[in-house]
């Protein structure tokens, strides 16, 4: 097998490599700028050096050449190599910077020169804290500058788009982000112009950077050059708490970080996943961290005389029991979401077996032409096939809005019906109408009982995307009802170790008053004599697993190793074009 | 105004493209035929190659904003690039060209209100032999500049005369 020689160790390897990649692959560092494993690899910003060469074989007995002192030739090759566009040999040396004097000061060396004309305002720039340049500067830059000629000035604070920001002092110009409009995104939108010190990306005249995936561009920038409109200024990167999660306005499920300071999520980014989105994210799936903070339904709330007033928790059971106990059981109207979890859904469905209620139908929410064959797909919902794999009857607009005519309660969950024309307030006249929801809508105002539940940032639950791979979220937000320090699945900042709640950064209104839907679920049946316990979406998912086919094998140890499972594609739909 | 390619235009533009296996390498060439024909390529004309060539609108501003000799904007009728790059810069390059300011009364950049002199610094333009140095409307270069032969070149531009390209000897070995 091939093999290669890095800092002295042997490494086997098979097929075409990199070396830098196959470095990190090993766990091991030289640093970088320009190189991205998603994208071509210019080498330009020659961070990435090391030494490379070739041990000496004699061509006629394959043996290696020694030198006086025993050890194999090498025969070097002429001047160090970016190590991120050298393509790995059979019998190939690398020394590193940890091996090599050479190359620790080549690499020393270029980061003066990258910091020549750079601002160094890390004090005031966004990307301190998670800046590559920062960090590496650090560790393998020089002490000072000996530049001592003023600075070239470039435009600061140009807006290229709608949501990006440039601040083209700080760039290095490694055409990240010109390669990701190229290669990636494919709208091209972006260049560098200028040359020499003047140098820095932007648009063609007049023309806007308003590409669905630009802020894209934002995560990839390796210095603070980049930076989004709406979360500029907002936090330092270390006050924040990074919770992994799942997009909830798009069927593909693309994997996401819910950055939370305080109980507010202050911006999203993406999780590299593979088999989903590798690096990347829709711009329009990063505004929906206001959806987590704004608008929330934070205590029940209830219509008495015509106006929706907050109610109490012990309200909210007595008069549910009580409206459920005045309709026949073939009566009650139970309509699951394609915007709720699985383990939401299956309460629901439990509670309806329960006490004889007819199964949960459902509504897909789609809006056609919407895909783009990349991270969109014309599915609006989270989880779609979650509600057909539990079985649930899937019915049309006429069909639901004929069913809803005929109930006597109804109870909704999540779905705006009358924002989205599928009911109209009318309709909902005189049948009490119950909804599980986390934010404030157009029906929440029609109904006669709201019970503020949960959103994906304060529950752990899981979502079957529109190709039927069913990932979680974890607990990013405190709810009234948990705490962060006693939650040892919640990630927990430097502002959650050393803060009390009587700080003035802590605010006790970010927490909303809500419950997941299955505690209220539990809770109700507890009063109504029927009880059935379902704790929490670990314990509910490995319920499903073993009692719904389609499910089985899936708990949430198996979805965190493997970023989520694929499940059975013969039982999802395929009716959802990606 | 509006910038459009004649068919002739566009038939050179094909026979340009012909040359290469990619079209990305034509953005030069034709870029070229676009300033001579139209005087500069300002961002309208940029759209013009762009969508005539089926390349990116970005991809051709990089180009022309990485090269001092495309146009970016209307000039004068005589572009005077003056060299200030290093070995000029030692030799006068800067008081060549505040002379240039001082005699058309503008700045390095500006067009005289006449429209008839651009006056630009321009990086190296490989003729440091001849230092001070300097290159009008991206044509014939006037070396070893001094004030008299800036004199001398303004009025023979005043009345459309352009300079005749100049032949400067280099010393050579006699003894070989
Ligand atoms: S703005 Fe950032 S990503 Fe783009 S070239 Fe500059 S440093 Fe690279
Ligand atoms: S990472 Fe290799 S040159 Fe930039
Ligand atoms: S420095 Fe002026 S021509 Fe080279």
């Amino acid at each position: 097998m091939p093999e290669i020689f890095i800092d002295g160790q042997r490494y086997e390897f098979e097929g075409e490599h990199r070396v830098l990649q196959f470095i990190q692959d090993l766990g091991k560092e030289v640093p970088f700028f320009c190189y991205h494993p998603a994208m071509s690899a210019p080498a330009n910003c020659r961070q990435c050096f090391v030494k490379a060469g070739q041990y000496v074989k004699d061509r006629e007995t394959g043996e290696y050449e020694l030198d006086e002192e025993g050890n194999r030739t090498i025969r070097w090759f002429p001047k160090l190599q970016t190590s991120c566009n050298l393509q790995m040999v059979d019998g190939m040396v690398i020394h590193t910077q940890e091996t090599d004097e050479q190359v620790a000061r080549a690499q020393k060396d270029t980061l003066e020169f990258l910091l020549i004309n750079h601002p160094l305002d890390c004090p005031i720039c966004d990307q301190a804290g998670e800046c590559p340049l920062q960090i590496q500067t650090y560790k393998y830059g020089p002490e000072g500058s000996r530049f001592e000629v003023k600075k070239v000035h470039r435009p600061k604070r140009v807006r290229l788009g709608p949501r990006v920001i440039l601040d083209a002092e700080r760039c290095i110009n490694c055409t990240r982000c010109v390669r990701f409009t190229d290669e990636i995104s494919k709208s091209h939108q972006l260049t560098i112009v200028q040359r020499g010190d003047n140098n820095f990306p932007i648009t063609a005249p007049g023309r806007e950077f308003d590409d669905p995936y630009s802020l894209n561009t934002v995560d990839i920038c390796p210095v603070g050059a980049l930076t989004a409109a709406d979360f500029r200024f907002k936090a330092r990167v270390w006050e924040m708490n990074q919770t992994p999660s799942i997009d909830m306005t798009n069927g593909k499920g693309t994997n996401i970080d819910l950055w939370t300071r305080d109980n507010i999520v202050l911006r999203i980014t993406p999780r590299y996943n593979k088999e989903v989105n590798d690096h990347w994210m829709p711009d329009e799936a990063r505004t929906a961290y206001t959806l987590f903070n704004e608008n929330r339904i934070s205590r029940p709330l209830q219509k008495l005389d015509g106006e929706q007033v907050l109610s109490s928790w012990n309200n909210a059971y007595a008069t549910l029991m009580e409206q459920l106990e005045e309709v026949k059981p073939a009566e009650v109207l139970l309509v699951g979401s394609p915007h709720a979890s699985v383990e939401e859904n299956y309460a629901l469905a439990k509670f309806a077996n329960l006490n004889g209620y007819r199964k949960p139908v459902f509504l897909r929410n789609e809006e056609k032409g919407k895909a783009d064959g990349f991270l969109l797909t014309d599915d609006l919902a989270p989880n779609t096939n979650g509600c057909i794999l539990l079985g649930f009857d899937e019915l049309t607009p006429a069909e639901f809005s004929a069913e809803a005519e005929k109930a006597g309660l109804i109870i909704l969950v999540h779905d705006d019906f009358i924002s989205r024309e599928v009911l109209t307030a009318g309709q909902l006249d005189g049948k009490y109408t119950v909804i599980f929801a986390s934010n404030h809508t157009k029906t929440t105002k029609a109904a006669d009982l709201v019970i503020p539940v949960t959103t994906a940032a304060e529950h752990a639950a899981s979502y079957v995307n529109v190709e039927g791979r069913i990932q979680r979220t974890f607990r990013a937000k405190e709810t009234k009802y948990n705490k962060r320090r006693l939650d040892m699945e919640m990630s927990e900042g430097r502002l959650d170790r050393y803060g009390t709640n009587f700080d003035n950064w802590v605010n006790e209104d970010n927490k909303i008053d809500c419950l997941p839907l299955w505690t209220f679920i539990s809770n109700l049946t507890g009063y109504m004599g029927t009880e059935i316990t379902l704790e929490d979406g670990r314990l509910i998912m490995s319920e499903i697993a073993s009692t719904i086919d389609a499910f089985n094998g899936v708990s949430y140890a198996k979805m965190d190793e493997n970023s989520g499972i694929q499940l059975d594609t013969e039982k999802v739909s395929k009716k959802v074009e990606s | 105004m509006k910038y459009e390619f004649s068919e002739e235009d566009l038939k050179e533009i094909d026979a340009i493209k012909a040359k290469y296996p990619e079209v990305m390498p034509a953005t030069l060439p034709v870029l070229w035929l676009a300033q001579n024909k139209f005087g500069h390529v300002n961002p309208e004309v940029q759209r013009l190659v762009a969508s005539t060539l089926g390349l990116p609108e970005a991809h051709v501003h990089g180009v022309v904003t990485f090269y001092t000799q495309y146009y970016e904007e209307e000039k004068g009728t005589y572009v005077l690039d003056v060299c200030t790059c290093l070995t000029c810069q030692l030799c006068g390059g800067y008081e060549m060209l505040e002379y240039f300011e001082e005699k058309l009364g503008i700045k390095q950049g500006e067009t005289t209100p006449d429209g008839r002199f651009t006056l630009k610094e321009v990086e190296c333009l490989g003729a440091c032999g001849y230092a001070p140095m300097m290159q009008v409307s991206n044509e014939t270069y006037v070396n070893n500049l001094t004030k008299e032969k800036v004199d001398k070149l303004l009025d023979d531009l005043r009345q459309d005369k352009k300079p005749e390209h100049e032949k400067v000897g280099m010393p050579q070995r006699k003894n070989i």
